[in-house]
């Protein structure tokens, strides 16, 4: 009896896979165990085993294609059976492939990065390894209508993209109305492994509304490297997050003390300066989360480099850079608040070098002085965590089973889950906790 | 009346050297059997008994000594026009056409003009072989200094001729014997100049634009009606002057419809067809849909037999070839 091999489901979320690979060909002999094919899912390109001895009798889905979990992909003959039998015999229908999968594509190499790319690059983009093609004036179009390339199929000679097909998409784009939100919000990876309905709206997470009026802000070379970074970390990375209060009381006292104290040497330490000190510190017995994820190991690092993000004016287009203090947690609070103010004010002014933003290994994110109480934080590759800092407020709350007033502040740590699990999350927030609640601890 | 009068092509570049040897009494016409004979095309027909032996010469069989006699008449200021029975006979007096007249001035300081016309037909005539059907435009554009019309058309034939001979540079006239016969409304009594450097659009459309100039122009009308048919609409300019090159209206006509077919007579190596693809190219980048296609004549010697000659040039059906292709309907 013929063994039906099928799409399996390798993730949780997993609804369909693209064969990026087969490492078998017809009539090849496999054993139990053998990976016969490496498999691209909405997460991770991973290895498919068989679980039967046997021989390929059939190839059902070709490399590059595309197929919903379940269906037949490959026919294996138990031994004494034949081949040519059991691959006619053996099959199901042809498989279906998920729509606009691409045309038979070169093998994409497994060290490529998943499929999740930022849709709104133009013709140098790679769509499952194979360079898109489209006409001067194809291109031209779509960049002014704001189409991204990627989501058109080429009509053209090799797939190539030409004036008709997009000339197609913004009639349809016109024709129909806006796509609600949450279908624009999918994820970049199934923006571009599912051929999008000819109707596309979708750029890069926005919307092309045809009855809006808008005007046309050319983006700047910083916007786009924000816009390329945050939607490759928030579509690769699985991020979850895990917020925490924080009791200030104390440090908020030592800071004006230290403060007044230090008013005649110019210093002036912010509550951000005490947090990423805190932060650094928290590293030394939970170096996981001063690390990153390097694809088959995790790259745990030996400097406490803690970057800070800073807003741009906004008057000039905003943006956000982030600035590095390095060795954070070998410098004190004087040294880390006068870099911070330094670096801060040269981010806003002569704009910072590579070196000032080079080799962050975490990064605090602080929208406190303007009175945000929570909020998250995309982290900031290739950081494994990043913490979002509120406002220390002044509020009710309850102290010695006694409500009285005092200062908090809540956090949410930001992390990636292919290196920190939850608990070691909330166990960094507690080491963290108790450094920032027993501020004298920050001073040695 | 006069507005309706039809003329063939031969009468009008008749009327063009006529008129202007009226108008000036430095213009005259010299070439193998131009005087008592008519012309061997008939295209002087007349001329000597109007004009009588010192105007209208009669050479011998010298391309390279008559040639060299009107460069130095027009280098003292006289205007000769030149008939080379055909163009392929042109090639014998390469050294004065290309490398004097169209460097006199350059040469001279600036001392010496060279106002001179050379003139005559050009291009496959039919069944004559290898080596009398060049289209000369392929090598002979290649040389600066040189002007080079080619017209299509009776009318553009009689204005683009009295500009030639008018203008104060040499100017290489390509006509064809193909179309000596073909008759066209040319309006009496008024003076016709086309200037130079002016494309003509002959049929305007909206999804290719065909670039040609002389007899293809008749073959991409053809062309044009044959696949308005099929849905695509064609415009065709007539580029009518090949050296200066009315690059500006292909440029206008290609934003407009994105695709661009080049049909030029001549071999397609370094050709004028190649010139102007890479200038399409060039300025309309961003405004191609498809890279330009040419059609142009095999890349290979003149065949003799009919079959295979009328396979050799450029013809209607290999234009909506070229056309369906460029715009993705192939």
């Amino acid at each position: 009896m013929p063994i039906s091999v099928t799409m399996p489901r390798l993730s949780d979320t997993m609804e369909a896979g693209t064969i990026v690979r087969w490492n078998v060909k017809e009539g090849d002999e496999v054993t139990s165990g053998q990976v016969v094919a490496d498999i691209e899912t909405d997460k991770a390109t991973m290895e498919m085993p068989v679980f039967d001895d046997g021989r390929i009798a059939k190839l059902l889905v070709p490399a590059g294609q595309s197929v919903k979990v379940g269906t037949q992909i490959a026919v294996i003959a138990e031994e004494g059976e034949d081949l040519s039998v059991a691959a006619s015999g053996g099959g199901v229908a042809a498989p279906k492939a998920v729509p606009a999968a691409k045309p038979a594509p070169a093998p994409v190499p497994v060290a490529s990065a998943p499929a999740a790319k930022s849709a709104d690059e133009d013709e140098t983009v790679t769509v499952g390894g194979q360079r898109i093609r489209v006409s001067p004036v194809a291109r031209r179009m779509a960049e002014e209508a704001g189409i991204p390339l990627s989501s058109l199929k080429g009509s053209g000679p090799g797939g190539r993209i030409i004036k008709r097909d997009v000339q197609t998409a913004m009639e349809n784009a016109s024709a129909r109305p806006a796509v609600p939100f949450a279908q624009v919000a999918a994820p970049a990876a199934q923006a571009l492994a599912v051929p999008v309905a000819p109707a596309t709206t979708r750029v890069s997470g926005g919307l092309v509304m045809a009855g809006l009026e808008s005007e046309r802000v050319a983006v700047s070379g910083m916007r786009q490297t924000i816009a390329r970074r945050l939607v490759e970390s928030k579509t690769t990375i699985p991020h979850y997050q895990v917020s925490m209060r924080f009791e200030l009381d104390r440090l908020m006292a030592m800071r004006e003390q230290l403060n007044t104290e230090l008013a005649e040497t110019g210093i002036k330490l912010s509550v951000n300066d005490f947090i990423v000190r805190g932060c650094a510190l928290a590293m030394a017995r939970h170096p996981y989360v001063n690390a990153s994820w390097a694809g088959d190991a995790i790259a745990v690092h030996k400097q406490v480099n803690v970057g800070v993000a800073v807003a741009l004016d906004e008057s000039k287009g905003g943006g956000l850079v982030v600035a590095v203090i390095r060795d954070a947690d070998r410098k004190s609070l004087r040294t880390i608040s006068s870099e911070a103010k330094t670096l801060g004010e040269k981010a806003r002014t002569r704009g910072l070098s590579a070196e000032d933003m080079a080799d962050s290994t975490f990064t605090v994110s602080n929208l406190g002085m303007f009175g945000v109480e929570h909020f998250t934080a995309i982290i900031n590759p290739p950081n494994s965590a990043i913490l979002a800092c509120g406002a220390a407020l002044k509020q009710p709350v309850v102290r010695n089973d006694e409500l009285t007033i005092g200062f908090e502040m809540t956090a949410t740590l930001s992390s990636d889950h292919r290196v920190i699990d939850g608990a070691m999350a909330a166990r960094w927030l507690k080491e963290l906790k108790g450094l920032l609640e027993n501020p004298a601890t920050l001073l040695v | 009346m006069s507005a309706l009068r039809e003329i063939e092509f031969r009468d009008a570049l008749r009327e063009a050297m006529t008129e202007e040897m009226r108008r000036d009494q430095r213009v005259f016409l010299l070439g193998e059997e131009v005087a008592h004979y008519n012309g061997a095309y008939k295209v002087s027909k007349g001329m000597l008994d109007e004009f009588g032996p010192r105007r209208i010469i009669d050479t011998p069989i010298s391309e390279s000594g008559f040639a060299g006699l009107a460069i130095g008449a027009a280098m003292q200021g006289l205007r000769p026009i030149v008939e080379f029975m055909s163009w392929s006979f042109s090639l014998v007096a390469a050294d004065p056409i290309l490398n004097n007249a169209p460097k006199m001035l350059y040469m001279s300081g600036g001392q010496f003009g060279c106002p001179v016309v050379f003139r005559g037909n050009d291009g496959a005539g039919g069944q004559l072989g290898s080596t009398h059907s060049w289209c000369v435009e392929g090598m002979y554009s290649n040389v600066p200094g040189l002007k080079m019309a080619i017209p299509a058309t009776p009318d553009d034939a009689k204005g683009l001729l009295k500009t030639a001979i008018r203008d104060d540079d040499p100017v290489f006239f390509l006509e064809s014997e193909r179309m000596l016969g073909m008759k066209g409304h040319v309006p009496e009594g008024e003076e016709i100049l086309v200037p130079f450097g002016q494309g003509r659009i002959r049929r305007a459309g909206a999804d290719c634009t065909i670039a040609t100039w002389g007899r293809p122009v008749h073959f991409a009308l053809e062309a044009a009606e044959a696949l308005a048919k099929e849905g695509i609409d064609c415009e065709v300019i007539d580029l009518r002057t090949i050296r200066p090159l009315d690059i500006g209206s292909v440029v206008r006509s290609v934003k407009k419809t994105s695709t661009c077919v080049v049909v030029d007579q001549s071999w397609s190596f370094g050709s004028p067809g190649s010139e102007l693809a890479a200038q399409v190219h060039k300025h309309c980048f961003d405004d191609l849909d498809n890279f330009v296609h040419r059609v142009h004549t095999a890349d290979v010697p003149a065949p003799y037999a009919y079959n295979l000659e009328q396979e050799y040039l450029p013809n209607a059906r290999k234009i909506c070839e070229a056309v369906r292709a460029a715009t993705y309907n192939a």
